[in-house]
């Protein structure tokens, strides 16, 4: 899973699997301790980590923001979670999950408010949640 | 109130690692003393598990094997934790053989061929290198007007003795 999270970013099977590498590669003992304590979601705390990692590489790949890459082709393609929000709330979640983006960071640039770009990232995860037949929590 | 906080959407902010410093501590305050923000919080780790379901890769057998070995010498690393050695008994087979006593480590003062200098000798050691050049063309130049002054000298006293005769 976490391969495929880091190919969604990097776009490219091979760099995808180097940073994977290098991800387990550098872990201290202290990141294991932590990944793999009781109640932590490990594949989460990972992807965190990943994210961290891939912040430099981040920063050179064209934004989520880009409205011309998303009205054509869509930021991210092949997930139907995704492929199901709108093109707002793709945005959203594009540049949080795949950018590393704040949502202070967010909303500067969209020039919107906080509270609008939680929103749309809470709406995101009910599409996730209304088409996984779990409505448990959101509602 | 507490269904207000989950459906703010700084739980999904969280979960995807965006919220602010501010929000993290708020929020494991809420996680620590409310059960429903942790459920709520299970819930979207389950939605984010989905999500890169949807998109998983299976890696190839060489990243993992590559992988394997660099854990394998962490874990390795991590139960070694000798102690340092204190002393020797008479005799030697004890040595060898002291029950309930892990690994030990003897610490050995190296001789090193290498000595530290202040960065300031950097300088000094240029100077001296420029000076050395300095002196060496100025004792060339010297030489050279020596050895022609010598010459010339010499040309002199020839000239000087066929006037004379």
């Amino acid at each position: 899973m976490l391969l495929g999270y880091i190919k969604e970013v990097v776009k490219e099977q091979a760099m995808a699997e180097q940073y994977l590498i290098e991800l387990f590669n550098e872990l201290k003992t202290a990141d294991i301790n932590e990944v793999t304590a009781a109640g932590v979601n490990t594949f989460l705390r990972l992807q965190q980590i990943a994210r961290k990692k891939l912040s430099s590489f981040i920063t050179t790949v064209e934004h989520c923001t880009d409205q011309a890459e998303i009205a054509t082709k869509k930021a991210i393609t092949g997930n139907k979670f995704i492929e199901l929000m709108s093109s707002e709330q793709q945005l959203v979640f594009c540049s949080v999950h795949y950018h590393g983006k704040t949502i202070t960071k967010l909303a500067a640039e969209l020039n919107k408010p906080e509270d609008t770009i939680r929103l749309l990232l809470r709406e995101s995860f009910t599409i996730i949640r209304n088409n996984r037949n779990d409505t448990a929590v959101h509602q | 109130m507490i269904q207000q906080y989950i459906n703010s959407g700084i739980l999904e902010a969280y979960v995807t690692g965006s919220a602010s410093e501010q929000e993290i501590r708020e929020l494991l305050y809420m996680k620590a003393n409310h059960p429903e923000v942790n459920i709520a919080l299970q819930e979207l780790e389950k939605d984010m598990e989905l999500i890169a379901q949807q998109m998983a890769i299976t890696p190839p057998e060489r990243t993992w094997n590559r992988i394997a070995d660099t854990i394998d010498e962490l874990i390795l690393r991590q139960t070694s934790n000798p102690d340092q050695f204190t002393g020797r008994e008479d005799n030697n087979y004890k040595n060898f053989t002291k029950p309930d006593t892990g690994p030990q480590y003897i610490e050995v003062e190296a001789e090193s061929n290498h000595m530290k200098v202040h960065k300031l000798w950097k300088w000094v050691f240029a100077a001296v290198f420029v000076l050395g050049k300095i002196f060496l063309a100025f004792a060339i130049y010297f030489y050279l007007e020596n050895r022609q002054a010598q010459q010339q000298l010499k040309e002199i006293k020839t000239e000087l003795q066929q006037l004379k005769r």
